[in-house]
């Protein structure tokens, strides 16, 4: 009984602990975002002069980031993190419609070390979800929410998403099977 | 349907089953064994003397295994270590999924070879170690490459690794003491009186014998039946990781629609790989029920059960 005690005291308060961390850690892949992304431009910027849509996306999410990484603020930096994720497949057509770029090292570079940093930073999102999910189930389960009611732990938010909206919908357009046109 | 989550601890509990099974049949080898040892030098049921140190050299034996085993395998297979220039795609995707799983960074190895492939090692996740053939890095996507390594990471997270590597200890051990006890049988046994207790005795005897022959066999069996269980558990876990069934499905695809053998593996160290490297056997598609059962046998030595079912398995959580 003890022992248990013991046990699920301790889960708690590292697992407190490792969210923590992994929120950290978000930051910490946005720092180095915000690091690379510079270097990437310069090294693609001679290459890419005639196509200043990418380099002007690049610019405007290495500023969102800067600015969500000053703030200190979990739910910007996420917000900032999914924004690159975003941008890729744009900058994916522009070098799909250009032969030339397309077999380019320089690119394919480019390209390379931005679906990384993304998934870095998406990978990062993922363990802050399934730590607190971990904890808010353990904290509300029999027999270790006595523990958790004791020590009055508080339900952790993990990323906010909202509970309503678009994103938990399908629309009647959505359910149809999307048909291609070549 | 069920869920990734269900999934997992479905094949955790079965897991254990399986490997008590295991302890429960070296135990009786090691009784039978030691009875029937004790029989045949003369002097009633305490044969356990013998036995016993049989158990500890070759226990030493196998520890020493059990401790170098990474890098015993990893020399076997002929690897050399990765570095983030020259296998950019897969460094980086390691470097991310142990950021999604919290797991310290593997060490990473190269097997120059075009047959696609990979496997994990290492007793536990400080000091793992996940290996990819150049074939696997260069014919897979990068997503297809995401779900292959989360299936390897998570053999490293649920202590694959470490419980194959002790599987394999106990029929090392079970091994080297059937061979152990069938060789003091050709030396003859202690001169003693054929009375009363010999009926028992040469029952012991003659089990023992059995037991010596049949046990490494039936050891390797559990062997390749835990081996097999475990690559559910780690298919259901790179799932859980990636949240992409279908990367890992069209990995495995991929990889099993190669048919070339990979040179570096051999029986040892089959059962580490993702997709069993040799290739070929009985195929599986006659309709006739002979051939089903001529294959559900074979299937009893496989290290790794079928990909078709495996891909069937991942599309229940798709």
């Amino acid at each position: 009984m003890v022992l248990w005690f013991i046990s699920t005291y301790n889960f708690f308060v590292s697992a407190k602990g490792r969210i923590k961390g992994a929120v950290q850690e978000i930051g910490n892949q946005l720092k180095r975002q915000a690091d690379l992304i510079p270097n990437l431009e310069s090294s693609v910027k001679g290459y890419l002069k005639h196509e200043k849509g990418i380099l002007d996306k690049l610019a405007d999410v290495r500023r969102e980031i800067a600015q969500a990484v000053a703030s200190d603020n979990v739910q910007k930096m996420s917000d900032a993190g999914s924004k690159l994720a975003s941008i890729l497949p744009s900058i994916k057509v522009v070098v799909e419609d250009n032969p030339e770029l397309k077999g380019s090292d320089v690119v394919t570079k480019l390209m390379d070390e931005l679906r990384d940093t993304a998934d870095k930073i998406m990978y990062a999102r993922r363990l802050v979800i399934d730590l607190t999910v971990d904890y808010n189930v353990r904290r509300q389960t029999f027999p270790s929410n006595f523990v958790a009611n004791m020590l009055k732990l508080e339900e952790l938010p993990g990323l906010i998403t909202p509970e309503k909206g678009e994103h938990l919908e399908v629309s009647e357009a959505e359910t149809k099977t999307p048909s291609i046109k070549l | 349907m069920i869920n990734v989550y269900e999934a997992v601890s479905a094949n955790k509990t079965k897991s254990y089953f399986i490997v008590a099974l295991f302890f429960v049949f070296v135990t009786l080898v090691v009784y039978v064994l030691g009875q029937s040892f004790g029989y045949y030098l003369g002097y009633a049921p305490g044969g356990i003397g013998y036995v016993g140190l049989a158990l500890i050299v070759s226990g030493l034996m196998s520890l020493g295994g059990y401790y170098f085993s990474d890098k015993i395998v990893l020399s076997i297979s002929k690897a050399r270590p990765a570095n983030r220039k020259k296998d950019f795609t897969f460094y980086t995707v390691v470097e991310n999924l142990c950021i999604g799983t919290g797991l310290p960074k593997p060490k990473l190895y190269v097997i120059d070879d075009s047959a696609p492939n990979a496997f994990a090692t290492g007793r536990d996740p400080e000091h793992a170690a996940i290996c990819a053939t150049t074939g696997l890095l260069e014919k897979l996507t990068r997503s297809e490459l995401e779900g292959v390594l989360a299936h390897e990471l998570s053999h490293v997270k649920n202590y694959d690794t470490r419980l194959m590597a002790i599987v394999a200890v106990l029929v090392g051990m079970v091994a080297l003491m059937g061979d152990w006890f069938l060789r003091t049988m050709w030396w003859g046994g202690k001169d003693r009186d054929r009375d009363e207790d010999s009926k028992l005795g040469a029952i012991f005897i003659v089990l023992g014998i059995v037991f010596a022959i049949l046990s490494p066999i039936i050891a390797q069996l559990i062997q390749l039946a835990v081996s097999r269980r475990r690559e559910f558990l780690a298919d259901a876990g790179s799932v859980e990781i990636t949240r992409q069934p279908e990367s890992l499905i069209s990995a495995l695809d991929k990889i099993s629609a190669d048919h070339e053998p990979l040179e570096v593996a051999n029986k040892a160290t089959a059962h580490l790989y993702i997709v069993n490297p040799f290739k070929g056997g009985i195929s599986g598609r006659g309709p006739s029920t002979a051939l089903k059962m001529v294959n559900q046998f074979a299937g009893l030595f496989n290290t790794h059960p079928p990909v078709s079912e495996r891909i069937k398995a991942l599309k229940t959580m798709v």
